[in-house]
This record gives C-alpha cells, sequence and structure tokens, in this order.
C-alpha cells in the first residue's frame, strides 16, 4: 500500500473523472433496470419490513401487553428502537451541515447519502413514541392540538420536547436535503428520456435552469440551512437524553447524558453510514468518488466519538462512586456485574474495545475489517440503549419490585420490522434519487478548481 | 345628548314596527306553532324529523336487544333506597367457623362490598382478606343456576318438583328400609338450623349428623377436651397478654379466630404505650406469617417441639418452683415425668440459642398469668396436651376464652370411618351434602369417596362446582351467604343474624330452606325466615327479658346484625392433670417431616375458583396462583434443588408430586405445605392452580395431626413455573443482602433502643427546592401506616381490590411481573438465611406533593388535586408508561391487556360479574395507567355530604379501604392540616419516617418504624 502523504488534502475524488463521466456514474443506476440483487435485496428488507408490521398490527390490535415489558421496565425495546433510530440518524447532518461549515471537502461524496439515511433513520425512531404507548389511538394528545376541553400538554416533560425536537428535526435535515438535491434533479431532468420520469423531474427541480442567480441563491440557503442544522445535530440527542436524564432513577439522572448521548449517536451514525456506503460504492461502482480516504477519515471519526463513548462508560462509574450516593453505585455495579451484564460487556466490548483496532491504519483502511467493526459498533450502540433503559429500570429503588425483562417475538419482530423500514427505504432511494450529489462533487473535481500548472 | 341612530328608513320612520320586528325576531311559523302535518310536501323539517324517526327506529330495533324482564322504576321506588346512595346492611360471614359479623354495602340493591360489623363482639368491624372477597363468588358465573339428576350416569337439568321428589323419594326410602341417612356438613352454629336437623331427625330417625372443618385440628381439640373436661373449644385472648410464645402455630393468620388475634396481639403494640409493648417468641418450621411478626423467631424441628416444651416445663418445675402462682399443680408428679428433660443439654444437642432459651424460660415466670403458650394445629396430640399443661403451670388460663359444647357436636375422624363401613355395607340410603366437599377433604385412605358409589342418592346441595358433585346423584344449587338468612352463635354469648342483601341471582333457595322443606312438607321461598324468627321469638327473645315487642326486637337486632346475651360464660373446667400422665413423651428424631398447613386465603379451597384470592400474593414467598414445598436454603443446596424443581414425597407410599420453593428460615429436614390446592373441578379459574397434598393424609391426623414424620424426598428432573411477584435472591448474595435497610426502606429499632434514645429515626427535612413550594389551604390528605402493627395479612389489598375494581390478572400474568395490585405488602429478610429477620412493609401510591410521576407526563393525565392527591385522569392517559418508571416506589399499575377481557376468555365480563363492580369507581380500558386514589371516590362522598349539610369537611370523616379492612388497624389516614387529627399526630412522631425521605419529593405516607421487643433486663 502506498504511504499517504497526511500533509497534504488528497485528492477527494480520485481517478481523473471528467465532469460527464461523474454524470454517467451517478445517474447509472436511475437510468438502468435494476439486478436481480436489487430485488433479492429488496425482497428481504421488505420481508423484515411485513413482519414487522404482522407485529405491529398485532400489538395494535391486542395491546403492549404482547411485549416482554413489565412492572418496573415500563420501557424497553420501543424506547431503545427509539434512541438507537434517532442515534442512526445523526450522522447525516452531522457530515452535511457541521462538515460543510468546516469546509470538509470529504463530505460531498458521502453528505446526501447520510443526509438521506438521516431522514429515513428519524422516520423510523419517529414511529416509536406514537407506538409505544397503551392507546395509540390517542396519540394526537401528544401534540399541542387547541381544544374545547382546554386540554394542554405537559411541557414539562421531556416526552414533549422530544415530539418538538424530533419534528424540528426530521423536518430541518428533509428541506436541506431537498434543497442539495434540486440542482441534481434538474440534471437529471435534462438527462432523460422518459416523459414521464420527466415530469416528475421538472416538478420537483422547482423550474432549476443552473442560472447564475440560481446559484448565488442556492448557495446562500444551502449555507444558512446548513447553520440551523447544525445546532439542531447537538440539541436532538440531547433532548432525547433528557428522557432520562431528567426523570429520578439513578443510572438515568446524570449529567453527563447529553454530550455521551450526541458522541454516541455520531459513533453509530458514522458505522450506519460506512456500512452502507461500503455496499453502495461496490455495486454501483463509485469507488472513485467514494473514497477509501473518506472512509478512512469516517473510521476516524468513529474511534474518536467510540473514545469519547468509553470515557462517558468510565466516567459514569468514577461519579458514581465519587458521589458516594449508594443507589448510584449499586445501578452501575449492578450493570457491570448483575443480571444483565451479559447486555453490558457487549456493548463495552463492541464500542470501546473493537473500535481501537481502527488506530491501526491497515485495518482502517481494508474494507472487510472495517466493514465488521461498523457493524460491532451498531450492534454495540444498540446494546448501550438496552443497558440504560432496561437495566436502570429493572431494578430500581425498591428491591420487592425489580424484575427481569425478557423480550417476546414481538418485541423482535418489531425490531426487525424497523430495520425493514429502513432498509427498504435506503434501497428504494438508491434507484429513485442521486445517491451522491452530482453538483457538489463536481464542485470538489480537481478540474472545477483554478489551479496553477 | 341622546343622538338616535337609525339602520334603515325604516326604523327612522316607523319605530313601533321596527320595535316588533325586534322582538319577534323569529316569524311565526317557523317557531311556536309548528306542526309537521301543516308543512306541505316534503319539508326540510319533515325530513330531518323522518331521518330521525328512522335512525331511532334502526337503531332499537336492529340493536342485539335483550330483554331484561321487569324494570323497575325508581319513581317507584324501594324504601330507603336512593339512586347513588349507599345502603348497608348487618349480616354475618359464613366463610368459616368464626363468623365474623359483616357490614354489606349495597348500592341500586346489588351488594358491592363487605366490610366488619363494628358491633360485632369478636371482630369488631374487621374481616380477613377472604371476608373481603367472597363478593366475588355472590356473582361468580360458574354458581350452580340448575338442579341436576344424575340418570343412567348423565346428568340431566331438572327442575325444583322433581328434584323435590327424588329427594324425599330418597329420605322415605332410606327411611322404610332401615338404612341410614347420613348428613354431612360443616360445623353447625345455627341454632335454629340445629333445631331443623333435630326436627328433621325425629321424621327420619336413621338421620345422622356428621360434620367436619377442613384439617380439623383434631389433635388439639381431643387434648383440649381431655385436658379441660367439659369445655370442647376454646379461643385465645391476647389482649391481656405481654408473653406470647408459639410452637408452630400460624394463630395470625390461619388458625382459630385469626382477626380476633390480629386485634388483640397488635393492641399491645403500640409504640405510645411501650411499659405495654407484648413479647413474642416464635418456635416454628415453617416461615408462617405468625413466625415473621415475632420478636424472636427461632426455626425448629417439628419433631423438636415436644421435647422443647418439656425441657421448658422441667426448667420451670426444677429452677422456678417457688415463683409458681399457681399451687394446685401436682408438682412432685409433673417433676418426675419431666425430669429426663434438661434445657441444656436440649440447646447444646440441637444448637439452640441456650440464652435465648434461659431469658424465655425468665421472661415466662416472670410474666405468669399474663402470657399465653400457642400451639399449632398442626402438632400431634402430645405437643398440645404439654402446651395447655406449660399455660396451666403459668397461670395463664385467662388468656384463653371456653367454648361451651357446639350445638350439634362435631364428630371425630372415626365418625367418619364407620360411615363409610356403614355405607359399604350398604346400610346408608341416603347421603345429603351440605355446602361442603367430603371427596375433596378427607384423606384417601378413608375410602369415602369410593363409597359413594354404593349409595342411591348422594344429594349435594351447592353453590358451585367441586369434587363431590361428581359423586353425587343429585345437586340443587343454593343461595350464597348475602342471599340467605341465618343465625349463628359463638359458643360465649354472641348471637349474630344473617340477612339476605339481594334476591337469588339464580332463583335459588338456601339449604336450610331445603332442609325445612323436607321437615315441614311445604314450601315458599321465605319458609327458613319465618321459622327464623319464629325460633328466635321462642328461643332467644325470652332470654333477653327486653320490654320490647318481639318485632321491634328482631328489627333492631337485624339492623346491629348480632346480639350480646349476659348469659353466664362457661368457667374454667378444672384440668385433668392425668391427661398429661397419660402421654408418652418420645425423644426427639430428626427426620424428613412434610407439615400440610392451611392456606392464607382459600379456606378449605372452596375459594381456588376467587381469582382475587388467588391473586393475593403469599404473605412470605410472594407467590400467586400456587402453592409449593417450603424448604430450607440449606436442605435445597444439599439435593441440589432450586425453586421451581418438582420433587417427589413419598409418605407411607403415597406419592405427591410438586414444586419446592426455598423459604429462608425454614428448619433443616422440615418440609411445609399448603392444603386446598390442586383441586380436580374448581371451575374455570381453580383448574390447576396448585398441588393437592391430601393425598398422603391419612387416619393417623387424628393423633398425630398434620406433621407427617419420616417422608422421602426425591428429586425428579422437571421444573415448574411458580409465579411470585417478587425476585428471591440468595440471602448470601452480598450484593443485593440488606438493601432495604441501607437504604432506608425499613427503619427498625428494639424497644430498649428506642428507650434509651439509641434508636432516632435520622430525618434530614430542611425544605431546599429550587421551585417554588406550593401552599395548600384546607383539607390536605395523608396516611400513616405503623409497622408495629402490621402484620401483613394482606386484608388491605382484597379490600382495595373489591373497592377499586382491580382485575385479577392471571398466573401468566403475574409471571411477567403484570399484577394490578394498587397496594402490596413488601417483604424483607435479612440476617442469614437460616434464621432471617422478616420485615413487612405495605407499600402504595405516597401521594408526593412533588411527584416524580407527575412532571414527566406529557399530557397531564396524572396532576395534583389542591388537597394533595396524585391523581389519575384515566381519559387523557396515552399509556406513555413515563410516569411508573420515574416512580420510585413502583406504585403504579399498567394495562397492558384489557385484563377483564384477557383473563380467561373474558371472564370478568361475564353476566354477573358485571354487576361486581364498584359503580363509583371507573373500569379501566386497556392501555391505561392506574394506581391508589386514596379511595377518592369516599373521600368525594364525604365531602358532598359535609356541603350539603352545610359544615366543613372533616379528615376524620374519610376512611380508606384498606384502612377500613386492617384488622391491626395500623392504617391511619386523614387531614394533615388538622392538627389535632390522628396522622398529624403520627406524621410529627418519632419514629415516623419517609420511605426515600433524600429525594425530596414529599411523600405523604408515613410510616412508624417497627420496633422489636428484645428486651435483656432482669436476668444477669
Amino acid at each position: 500500500m502506498n504511504q499517504i502523504d497526511y500533509s497534504v488534502e488528497p485528492d477527494v475524488v480520485q481517478g481523473s473523472l471528467s465532469q460527464r463521466d461523474i454524470n454517467e456514474a451517478i445517474s447509472k443506476p436511475l437510468e438502468t433496470k435494476p439486478t436481480k440483487l436489487y430485488y433479492l435485496a429488496l425482497g428481504i428488507s421488505s420481508t423484515l419490513l411485513l413482519i414487522g408490521a404482522i407485529s405491529l398490527a398485532l400489538t395494535l390490535y391486542y395491546g403492549v401487553g404482547l411485549w416482554g415489558i413489565n412492572q418496573p421496565v415500563g420501557w424497553a425495546f420501543d424506547i431503545v428502537n427509539f434512541v438507537f433510530w434517532v442515534g442512526i440518524g445523526h450522522a447525516g447532518t452531522l457530515i452535511s451541515a457541521i462538515l460543510f461549515l468546516f469546509r470538509q471537502r470529504w463530505r460531498t461524496g458521502i453528505a446526501r447519502f447520510a443526509e438521506a439515511m438521516t431522514i429515513f433513520a428519524v422516520m423510523t425512531a419517529g414511529l416509536f413514541p406514537l407506538i409505544h404507548t397503551g392507546r395509540p389511538w390517542l396519540d394526537g394528545y401528544l401534540f399541542p392540538v387547541p381544544n374545547q376541553h382546554h386540554l394542554w400538554i405537559n411541557f414539562t416533560s421531556p416526552l414533549i420536547w422530544d415530539v418538538f425536537a424530533v419534528s424540528t428535526y426530521l423536518t430541518v435535515s428533509f428541506v436541506f436535503w431537498y434543497i442539495g438535491l434540486i440542482p441534481d434533479l434538474a440534471t437529471l431532468r435534462e438527462r432523460t428520456n422518459s416523459k414521464v420520469k420527466k415530469i416528475i423531474y421538472s416538478i420537483l427541480s422547482l423550474g432549476w435552469r443552473h442560472s447564475n442567480r440560481h446559484w448565488h441563491h442556492y448557495e446562500m440557503i444551502y449555507l444558512i440551512l446548513a447553520g440551523f442544522a447544525t445546532p439542531l445535530v447537538l440539541s436532538v440527542h440531547t433532548i432525547v437524553s433528557f428522557d432520562f436524564a431528567v426523570s429520578i432513577l439513578p443510572g438515568w439522572h446524570t449529567t453527563i447524558f447529553p454530550p455521551y448521548f450526541v458522541a454516541g449517536a455520531v459513533f453509530s451514525g458514522f458505522a450506519m453510514v460506512q456500512n452502507v456506503l461500503i455496499v453502495i460504492r461496490k455495486i454501483f461502482n463509485l469507488q472513485n468518488i467514494i473514497t477509501l480516504d473518506t472512509l478512512e477519515k469516517m473510521n476516524k471519526v468513529m474511534l474518536a466519538t467510540g473514545l469519547m463513548v468509553g470515557y462517558a462508560y468510565g466516567m459514569e462509574f468514577f461519579i458514581a462512586w465519587y458521589s458516594g450516593n449508594p443507589l448510584e453505585s449499586f445501578v452501575f455495579l449492578n450493570r457491570a456485574f448483575g443480571n444483565y451484564a451479559w447486555a453490558y460487556w457487549i456493548m463495552v466490548s463492541c464500542n470501546v474495545i473493537f473500535t481501537q483496532l481502527f488506530w491501526f491504519k491497515k485495518i482502517r483502511r481494508s474494507i472487510v475489517p472495517m466493514f465488521i467493526i461498523g457493524v460491532l459498533v451498531n450492534i454495540g450502540m444498540w446494546f448501550e440503549r438496552f443497558v440504560i433503559v432496561v437495566t436502570t429500570l429493572s431494578r430500581d429503588f425498591l428491591p420487592t419490585s425489580w424484575d427481569y425483562f425478557v423480550p417476546t417475538i414481538y418485541d423482535i419482530g418489531i425490531l426487525l420490522g424497523s430495520f425493514g423500514l429502513f432498509f427498504t427505504l435506503v434501497i428504494l432511494f438508491i434507484r429513485t434519487l442521486p445517491v451522491v450529489s452530482i453538483t457538489e462533487v463536481k464542485s470538489v473535481l480537481k478540474t472545477s478548481q483554478p489551479v496553477h500548472h | 345628548m341622546d343622538k338616535k341612530y337609525w339602520k334603515f328608513f325604516d326604523e327612522l320612520k316607523n319605530p313601533q314596527k321596527t320595535k316588533k320586528l325586534k322582538q319577534t325576531e323569529f316569524s311565526k311559523e317557523t317557531t311556536s306553532e309548528f306542526n309537521v302535518e301543516n308543512l306541505y310536501g316534503l319539508s326540510r323539517r319533515k325530513f330531518m324529523a323522518l331521518t330521525a324517526a328512522s335512525l331511532a327506529f334502526a337503531t332499537t330495533a336492529c340493536k342485539d336487544y335483550r330483554d331484561k324482564g321487569v324494570i323497575v322504576p325508581y319513581n317507584q321506588k324501594p324504601e330507603n333506597t336512593l339512586p347513588g346512595k349507599a345502603n348497608y346492611y348487618a349480616s354475618t360471614c359464613t366463610g368459616c367457623s368464626n363468623h365474623c359479623g359483616l357490614l354489606i354495602k349495597t348500592r341500586e340493591g346489588r351488594p358491592i362490598k363487605v366490610d366488619g360489623n363494628p358491633e360485632h363482639p369478636s371482630n369488631k368491624g374487621k374481616i380477613c382478606p377472604i371476608g373481603q372477597a367472597r363478593i366475588l363468588n355472590l356473582y361468580h358465573p360458574e354458581r350452580y343456576k340448575k338442579y341436576f339428576a344424575k340418570r343412567n350416569n348423565v346428568w340431566q337439568e331438572i327442575d325444583f318438583a322433581a328434584f323435590f321428589s327424588d329427594f324425599v323419594l330418597a329420605l322415605n326410602s332410606a327411611q322404610q328400609q332401615g338404612k341410614e341417612i347420613a348428613i354431612i356438613s360443616k360445623p353447625i352454629y345455627s341454632p335454629s338450623f340445629a333445631r331443623i336437623l333435630e326436627d328433621f331427625q325425629k321424621k327420619y330417625p336413621t338421620a345422622k349428623i356428621y360434620t367436619y372443618e377442613f384439617l380439623q385440628p383434631y389433635p388439639k381439640d381431643l387434648a383440649w377436651e381431655n385436658f379441660y373436661p367439659g369445655s370442647e373449644k376454646f379461643d385465645y385472648d391476647l389482649s391481656q397478654a405481654s408473653l406470647i410464645v408459639s410452637f408452630d402455630s400460624n394463630f395470625l393468620a390461619t388458625e382459630g379466630n385469626f382477626v380476633q388475634n390480629i386485634r388483640s396481639f397488635v393492641s399491645n403494640r403500640n409504640v405510645n404505650k411501650l411499659d405495654n409493648f407484648n413479647k413474642f417468641y416464635a418456635f416454628e418450621s415453617d416461615l408462617t406469617l405468625t413466625g415473621a411478626n415475632a420478636d424472636h423467631r427461632i426455626p425448629i424441628h417439628p419433631n423438636l417441639h415436644i421435647p422443647l416444651l418439656s425441657s421448658i416445663i422441667n426448667e420451670i418445675l426444677v429452677k422456678h418452683e417457688g415463683k409458681l402462682l399457681n399451687k394446685d399443680l401436682p408438682l412432685s408428679l409433673l417433676k418426675e415425668k419431666f425430669s429426663k428433660f434438661n434445657l441444656d443439654a436440649l440447646a447444646k444437642d440441637n444448637n439452640l440459642n441456650y440464652n435465648l432459651l434461659q431469658r424465655l424460660v425468665y421472661d415466662l415466670v416472670q410474666n405468669q398469668g399474663k402470657s399465653a403458650i400457642i400451639t399449632g394445629d398442626i402438632l400431634p396430640y402430645d405437643a398440645h396436651v404439654l402446651g395447655f399443661l406449660l399455660n396451666e403451670i403459668l397461670n395463664n388460663s385467662s388468656n384463653f376464652k371456653f367454648k361451651s359444647k357446639a350445638i350439634i357436636a362435631q364428630s371425630k375422624l372415626e365418625d367418619f370411618l364407620s360411615l363409610t363401613n356403614t355405607i359399604k355395607n350398604g346400610n346408608v340410603g341416603a347421603v345429603i351434602v351440605l355446602s361442603c366437599n367430603p371427596v375433596f377433604h378427607f384423606p384417601l385412605d378413608i375410602g369415602f369417596k369410593e363409597s359413594l358409589s354404593k349409595v342411591p342418592f348422594v344429594i349435594s346441595l351447592l353453590e358451585s362446582e367441586n369434587e363431590t358433585a361428581n359423586y353425587s346423584t343429585h345437586i340443587a344449587p343454593i343461595s350464597h351467604n348475602f342471599e340467605s338468612w341465618g343465625d349463628f352463635f359463638d359458643g360465649y354469648s354472641t348471637y349474630s343474624l344473617a340477612q339476605p342483601v339481594i334476591e337469588p341471582i339464580f332463583s335459588t333457595y338456601q339449604m336450610e330452606s331445603i332442609i325445612l322443606y323436607a321437615v315441614e312438607g311445604k314450601m315458599s321461598n321465605d319458609n327458613y325466615h319465618k321459622y327464623l324468627m319464629r325460633y328466635w321469638e321462642k328461643e332467644i327473645y325470652p332470654k333477653t327479658n327486653s320490654a320490647v315487642a318481639f318485632e321491634q326486637f328482631w328489627f333492631s337486632v337485624l339492623h346491629d346484625g348480632v346480639l350480646v346475651l349476659n348469659e353466664s360464660q362457661l368457667t374454667k373446667p378444672k384440668p385433668d392433670f392425668s391427661v398429661v400422665q397419660k402421654i408418652n413423651i418420645k425423644s426427639f428424631e430428626k427426620t424428613w417431616t412434610l407439615s400440610v398447613r392451611k392456606p392464607y386465603f382459600i379456606l378449605d379451597g372452596e375459594y381456588l375458583n376467587n381469582g382475587w384470592l388467588l391473586e393475593i400474593p403469599h404473605p412470605i414467598s410472594k407467590v400467586t396462583w400456587d402453592n409449593y414445598i417450603a424448604i430450607s436454603e440449606k436442605d435445597a443446596n444439599s439435593l441440589n434443588l432450586k425453586t421451581g424443581d418438582i420433587v417427589q414425597i413419598d409418605y407411607q407410599n403415597k406419592f405427591l408430586e410438586a414444586p419446592v420453593f426455598i423459604i429462608p428460615g425454614v428448619a433443616e429436614h422440615s418440609l411445609s405445605i399448603e392444603a386446598g390446592f390442586g383441586r380436580e373441578n374448581a371451575g374455570i379459574i381453580g383448574e390447576k392452580v396448585g398441588f393437592n397434598p391430601m393425598v398422603l393424609l391419612s387416619k393417623g391426623i387424628e393423633y398425630n395431626g398434620y406433621t407427617l414424620d419420616n417422608v422421602k424426598i426425591t428429586k425428579l428432573h422437571r421444573t415448574y413455573k411458580i409465579a411470585s411477584t417478587v425476585e428471591h435472591h440468595s440471602l448470601n448474595d452480598t450484593f443485593l443482602k440488606d438493601l432495604h435497610k441501607s437504604r432506608g426502606i425499613i427503619q427498625e429499632g428494639t424497644v430498649e433502643g428506642f428507650l434509651k434514645n439509641k434508636f432516632e429515626i435520622h430525618r434530614h427535612r430542611d425544605n431546599i427546592s429550587i421551585i417554588p413550594e406550593i401552599k395548600y389551604t384546607g383539607v390536605k390528605w395523608a396516611m400513616a401506616i405503623d409497622l408495629n402493627k402490621c402484620i401483613g395479612c394482606g386484608a388491605c389489598i382484597a379490600s382495595c381490590n373489591v373497592e377499586n375494581n382491580v382485575p385479577v390478572v392471571g398466573k401468566d400474568q403475574v409471571l411477567r411481573g403484570r399484577e394490578m395490585h394498587w397496594i402490596r405488602i413488601d417483604t424483607y429478610f435479612s440476617g442469614s438465611p437460616d434464621n432471617p429477620e422478616v420485615s413487612l412493609q405495605p407499600m402504595l401510591c405516597q401521594h408526593c406533593d412533588d411527584a416524580p410521576c407527575e412532571n414527566v407526563c406529557p399530557v397531564v393525565a396524572t396532576n395534583h388535586s389542591p388537597d394533595g392527591l396524585n391523581q389519575m385522569v384515566y381519559n387523557r392517559c396515552v399509556g406513555t408508561r413515563y410516569c411508573s418508571n420515574n416512580c420510585p416506589y413502583k406504585v403504579r399499575r399498567f394495562n397492558f391487556y384489557d385484563f377483564r377481557n384477557h383473563f380467561a376468555n373474558g371472564f370478568f365480563y361475564r353476566d354477573t360479574l358485571k354487576l361486581l363492580n364498584n359503580p363509583e369507581v371507573t373500569v379501566r380500558s386497556r392501555g391505561v395507567m392506574e394506581k391508589c386514589t386514596f379511595c377518592i371516590q369516599r373521600i368525594t362522598e364525604a365531602r358532598h355530604n359535609a356541603l350539603s349539610e352545610g359544615r366543613e369537611l372533616k379528615g376524620s370523616e374519610v376512611k380508606t379501604a384498606c384502612q377500613e379492612a386492617c384488622p391491626a388497624e395500623a392504617i391511619i389516614f386523614g387531614d394533615m392540616h388538622d392538627p389535632n387529627s390522628e396522622v398529624s399526630f403520627w406524621r410529627n412522631h418519632k419514629l415516623g419516617y419517609y420511605v426515600f425521605e433524600e429525594l425530596n419529593i414529599k411523600p405523604n405516607v408515613t410510616y412508624i418504624a417497627k420496633l422489636r421487643n428484645k428486651k435483656e433486663e432482669g436476668l444477669s
């Protein structure tokens, strides 16, 4: 392998692609018939979705009693999945907004995809607060709808903050993503031969004519939206963490939760983006646009956030001891050595131990190991939420009310269904819209920049 | 200046017309004289009228309308009934032999709640959990509704006339053939019914009456009769006892008149009168609720009771002879009898705490006349004799109440043996079973079950299906207690009456009525009622020397439910010491034993069809819906057994397979199991509930009691799921040990420590808060629970269930941890697993001022009332369960399903059970959180009463259901702002503490720390 000179920024797009090559490469999946592999993937993901839908339908019919939740453990897979998917949804906006503001050019290859994943993940996540309630048909009560009874929501409840945080995040992410898509949709409009597609692209591209003025407005609104989305990256998971931090349960009631949750969210989000992109770049031959350098950078972010998460794990123990609160120290000892120790150690090994392999450049830059570590990180992060939600609830204040949570097939069905929903949306997306921003990639081409000869 | 404004010319020019127009805004024909007929064609209004009419027709005509028969409008309302107002009627409970007085609450003619009759001298307004929950059996959909006869081995439905003609035929044919008519019944305490049976015997001289009780303490009764000739039974009166020593007795929960025992036991557990604080030593093999309440609990092998009692007697006779107050003892005889027993050696041989035994002997001698030695129903004859003797030595007989002879003498087991023999010889023409279940209750080797096939007529008068019904030829449905008349004599001086509070729901007759019909030959709905009145007029009324006319007297007794006569009570008979002489005291052998005990909540198995009772957690193990073999941790380890492992018990070649449950504090080599479970015909609810240890019993119980010696225990390699409402951890697990103490959930001390100020509840009530404190004015509700008095009987749970329509969830849901009880009793163990200290704590919603559940609810479904209640708005609740997660006491309960529908295929939606619900309390749907409301419906009722009477509401006017039920009066409820209220006294008591006070959520339930009486003074 070549030695890389880190003092010089490597080319974001490799292989001396022309602008036309880029158009071709990115539009190809949209313009060709899907392969058998595509249908297979879609089949698998929609089967998972169907499993989830059936489990959910039964739950709606019979009640959340079908799940494994019990008296102390009022939340389990429902909220674990919610936090997990909101977390997955963090990488997208971070990549597209924060890295944009920091002028990280390597983001261009992955930003579009990451943003789309954000939207799909938040959509998936958003389902859970709605279906976890005992009477989902009354979910409207959770929204501030004026009514003749003068019933109003409780603004001191973090669940209400969640409603606002998640819906704002979804809206802003969607707008941001769509604005970024407009020039690409115009490009596709130009390229397509199909009449139907032409109409759809024409409508969606909102009359974009690549004019100078359009570009001027576009750049401005994109910057403003990036600035707008940036605090949301931090706020969403902060507020999700408030669900726990605002409560009084030992193990939940900690001030470290907001940064810890955000770091964890970025961590798992990057792992998910990395995982999916590895597959996409292989299948659609986008290795030159989504380069190994980009993947390596993502791995570095994962290493950094993984260390943050690891620090948080350690700090929680330290504070539990340092606070001198016996309830607090019990909870943490119980996590590590109690009835759910197995979950705790899955979490620690996946999130902290295995990611240390990214210190090695060789591993950072080889596809199979990084893919496996990415999968492990997502497993670890799911278990992190499981550990936080379930172990805390299962053994809290009164020893007489302790109980052990065991998931039922409906819990697992809905978990699978959430993956099914997410991947079905992803798979439909890759054949419907350009997975890489054509415009932005062109802008980082060597040839598009003024260079000295 | 008065300027005139006008809107149109008419107004200016013709003001009169305009004024008129304004007054009649709507023109005439559209309002007052509207008539459909006058409308032409299909006007809008006609169309609307037709639509409305057709809709009304459609909805009424097409509805699945069931004719509910005669509907009585309340415009001709029954006397004394006001819709929405409850009526209370005094009655008597026929659940067990204690016959507690009842006060039944009815709404619009249907009973919905039962409490004790405060006028009744023995239970004084309190009843046990069974008494509370029995109301379910009144509305039980599986009650017999029809008469049945077995013809050619097939059950056929018949009508009453056919049944009765068969009944008379059976009696007459038996009579003519000179064959016996056997009447089998529970013990009969009704003087009038006893008279009917007497008349019955006169008419049918071959009739014989057999009575029995489930797990009847034959040895105890026999020992009593022998030791105190002339008295048949007795009760304890612990109100004067400052020292109580029990030997394998569960007198606070299942044995004797336990409601009365609880009351008299806790009457001397008042932390404000510490000089008069009783002391309780319990020796027991299993950990019972009684033992859990002891100051000193000593686990001993069941076979050790006899040598221990003998050694104590010897120790007293030898060392303290001079101090004995009773001078009528045959000392030399006794000394000789017990000379071979030595307490010192016994303690050493059996690893008992010698100092503690010395302390016990000292205390016994010090408290002569003021102590009670209580021997358990499961013990053999000898142990009871020794117990009675020890009481006699210590001059304790004032703590006994001597019952006069029963109205109908109780049968011995031999009587049943001879009955089966007679049956087998073909000399019994008819067996009449009066609301009991002998097939299930008798030891199998009596052969009663098999013999029944030889009887031409087996006529069972039953409320609902049981095992005996299967072996009968005829079944007659009978009325429930609450549909029946009755009178009862308690053996001392109290007569009580039972009156129907509802018309028989299934048009049944009460059993007395049917027997009376056979005697008198004529039938009417109220034949027994009339008979009862006649009987009282002739027999009881004259005894009172009352000045009022009989009718007036009758109605006043009926109103009070109870009549206490000034009859001279039975004086103490002279003890017969020769009984002691005759017993042959065996020396101790440590063999494997199994004791068969009375169950806590299902009585004789009859209530195995009562979901409420099955779901009340076992007071010690918290197991619901099952029984099990209790085993010590040591034995379990040596046999390699875990909780839930099935074992086989082999006793004299009789076998029982049942799961074990490791219980701390069980003596080594001692197993025990509760009976009444494992019934074969107990309906939907009782199906496959528990294991039946009755298969092990044999004729020996009459002398040996219910402790089976020399059993063999074998591990079978199968397991069974036992539904316990708590997680059980080994007491050796240092990580989980004593958390209740380190977390301050249970705060306890000793009487001595408290007196010397060594024990004080740590409290830091600086009111620090970053949010402004909410000021409460007026009444603010609070509760105090005195842990010194609470014995953990569970009456509060049963009462709360009935009052608040708490659903039954079933075993599968308890296994999932979804029990719904609003109040529970938490049991904590501390110390070693061999002999733990048990702490009990009722736990319910603490109605915190700064309730953590309230601020997290997204829809304000749980909020705070101005009088300090944490309330639930069921309609608003979407069921996020966040409140429950954030509740440190975990007292919130979630409807994971519509449990009424989910449990046993909609069992609780079946017709009659709908009548059971308290109309004042919402029936919660699925997906809704619920919890204790401090009985807000009672608070509201009291407030309404106060309002309508134009006065301020006083805190003392409200009693919560748990408080009303608590036999120990451990629960105090009221207005904390009233400085004179009891609850504010306890809130500021030195021993009062809040659970998790450090969370600063300001709970409103004060717990009064338990003091254990371990006084040590006096003995050097």
